[in-house]
């Protein structure tokens, strides 16, 4: 019982690291990043990519999967998003635009990935960094468990804290309550914008090194799944709320380790589908979420 | 020619049941309506389908028929659920509903056969029966997009708040469409799956969503000519690129992204604009011949205009 709930935190956490970006700037900027899932996966491919040829610790392995989440998170909006946005009639369509361009990069790095890796799973055997678990008695918990509840709690904490407290959070929610009147009040919508997709990279680079870590070793395919599992976390939620996010990541994490455990599992995939038509119909603003949906 | 069509048979039929698919996401889009319901539709159509003609033997047109009445009351009744959500809420909503129905027939034991699908659902669908039904489907739509009905869905998506005062019903209007989404895609997926003869959990997931969505967006997502030419690039792409080898996703995925940021109106906008060009062009030369000045002059507003028209165009 007590393994399950730990190995239940430990999922939510690398869910909660995953959308924890998605989440801020779908809530902020109003872009919903599909290629977030192959931006993650990419992170952790080009880490094993280094990782293969020198022994690294777990340290840099992080290092490099923070660079390369940002790094990818910002290029796809310096190429993508911000023409999109500049060049739409109104942000409704952009929307649809966005969304398209996501599902269309977000092949390209796969196909990369795909094409390097023959589709094999890999993992992070030739680094220096090595599992350890500890047996406590009544739960056995490993030092990669640790590490992802640590990383995703604090991750958490600060960006919410950022969020909240800092000029630059409140300039970023401002754009999410009304961009054109936060602009006329001196905001820099586009430097806060690529400031936002870079932080939404970072934690979803380093849950692709932790997730890594944790199963031993990945598909290049793994990030679609996390993707809609992200969805899920997200409007559970509340879009753009941070406590809200870490909620939604335990609720779907302890409802999928229950079927887990207690069934063959064959309906888990479908755990995360019901979540997001559920909470739509019931209550679409999220179980935390102070943002009114549209409705007209 | 008659070796050409042979060799490509399953090409020629992909492209027809992929335009239904497009289709079925295309009409939604049009009224502003942001659904995957008929991806979802499509799996509703294909079981139904597949599980009649290999239990009951129907005739294909009663199988496919089935499918095509049940999505159309499950577009109905979802429809009616999802009514107070929008943009890409609903959007969400509704992929939710499509890829629940694939966890579904995993799920299914015996009626749907699990992950392994099902096989032998043997027919007497031919390939001319799929033309012809496309056929008529797209003469409809088409005839829908010019009458009163058309201009009203074009209203409910440029301005809902202006159609309702315009004494337009937009959420009937919004049901509608559900249900014309539902039968499009049930009637793309009982094809399929009878064509086929198997029909399988992997067939109906998300890929569905990537691919009908491409079509349309590269195609233009305004009119059913869009999702034609969409529905033809994309079917046939693949067998061209094959010297690309192994990068064929990559040039894909570059295409898609490429379309959705800087040609938002599809490769039909693209050829709807140069049309209006060269008329503007040929219209002028005539009438000109005075002073070059007032043609440099005149240049600027008529692109501007035509610029601006053509959304209105697209349209009409």
């Amino acid at each position: 019982m007590a393994q399950d709930l730990l190995n239940a935190l430990t999922l939510g956490s690398l869910y909660l690291l995953f959308a924890l970006g998605m989440s801020v700037a779908w809530g902020t900027i109003g872009i919903l990043n599909f290629a977030h899932g192959s931006i993650f996966m990419f992170a952790a491919f080009a880490a094993y990519e280094l990782v293969r040829r020198v022994s690294l610790p777990m340290v840099a392995m992080i290092g490099i999967g923070v660079l390369v989440g940002a790094a990818l998170s910002v290029l796809v909006q310096v190429l993508a998003f911000e023409p999109i946005q500049r060049r739409a009639a109104d942000p409704h369509k952009a929307e649809l635009q966005i969304l398209v361009g996501g599902i269309g990069i977000a092949i390209i790095p796969l196909s990369i990935a795909q094409h390097i890796t023959k589709s094999v799973p890999f993992g992070y055997s030739a680094g220096s960094f090595r599992v350890i678990t500890y047996d406590l008695g009544f739960v056995r918990v490993s030092n990669v468990q640790l590490v992802i509840l640590v990383a995703a709690l604090g991750l958490a904490s600060v960006i919410g804290w950022w969020l909240r407290a800092t000029r630059p959070g409140l300039a970023l929610r401002a754009i999410g309550v009304d961009p054109e009147v936060a602009s006329i009040m001196g905001v820099d919508r586009r430097r806060l914008a690529l400031g936002t997709m870079a932080v939404a990279g970072e934690p979803a680079g380093l849950a692709g090194v932790l997730l890594t870590y944790y199963l031993g070793s990945v598909a290049p395919e793994t990030g679609d799944g996390f993707l809609l599992k992200a969805f899920a976390v997200i409007i559970l939620g509340g879009v753009g709320s941070i406590a809200g996010v870490v909620v939604g990541a335990m609720v779907l994490a302890g409802i999928e380790t229950l079927v887990l455990v207690n069934t063959s599992g064959s309906w888990a995939p479908a755990i995360a589908f019901g979540l997001i038509f559920l909470m739509l119909l019931v209550r679409p603003r999220g179980l935390l979420g102070r943002q009114e949906v549209r409705r007209t | 020619m008659s070796a050409w069509y042979y060799s490509h048979l399953i090409l020629i039929q992909g492209t027809f049941i992929s335009l239904l698919l497009a289709l079925s996401i295309q009409v939604p889009l049009r009224a502003g309506v942001f659904s995957f319901a008929g991806i979802g539709s499509y799996a509703i159509g294909a079981y139904t389908a597949a599980i009649l003609t290999i239990r009951l033997q129907v005739a294909p047109i009663l199988a496919i028929g089935a499918g095509v009445v049940l999505a159309m009351v499950a577009g109905y009744l979802l429809a009616l659920l999802v009514a107070r959500l929008s943009g890409l809420y609903l959007g969400m909503a509704t992929i939710a509903f499509a890829l629940f129905l694939g966890v579904l027939a995993i799920n299914g034991g015996e009626l749907t056969g699990g992950p392994t699908g099902l096989f032998g659902a043997l027919s007497t669908l031919t390939t001319t029966h799929v033309v012809v039904i496309t056929l008529l489907v797209v003469l409809a739509l088409a005839a829908n997009e010019r009458a009163s009905f058309g201009r009203r869905v074009d209203a409910v998506r440029e301005d809902p708040q202006l159609a309702v005062s315009l004494g337009i019903d937009v959420n009937r209007i919004r049901r509608r469409v559900f249900v014309v989404s539902g039968a499009l895609g049930a009637t793309a997926g009982g094809m399929t799956s009878l064509l086929r003869s198997t029909v399988s959990p992997e067939t109906i997931g998300f890929h569905l969503v990537v691919t009908a969505l491409t079509m349309i967006i590269v195609g233009g997502a305004l009119s059913w000519a869009g999702a034609a030419i969409g529905a033809v690039i994309f079917t046939w792409l693949p067998s061209l690129l094959q010297f690309v080898g192994e990068w064929q996703p990559l040039v894909y995925g570059i295409l898609v992204a490429f379309a959705a940021v800087y040609v938002p109106n599809g490769l039909l906008g693209v050829l709807q604009q140069g049309w209006r060009r060269m008329q503007a062009r040929r219209h002028r030369v005539p009438a000109e011949g005075a002073g070059a000045l007032a043609d440099t002059a005149t240049a600027d507003p008529e692109h501007a205009l035509a610029a601006l028209g053509n959304r209105a165009e697209v349209q009409s």
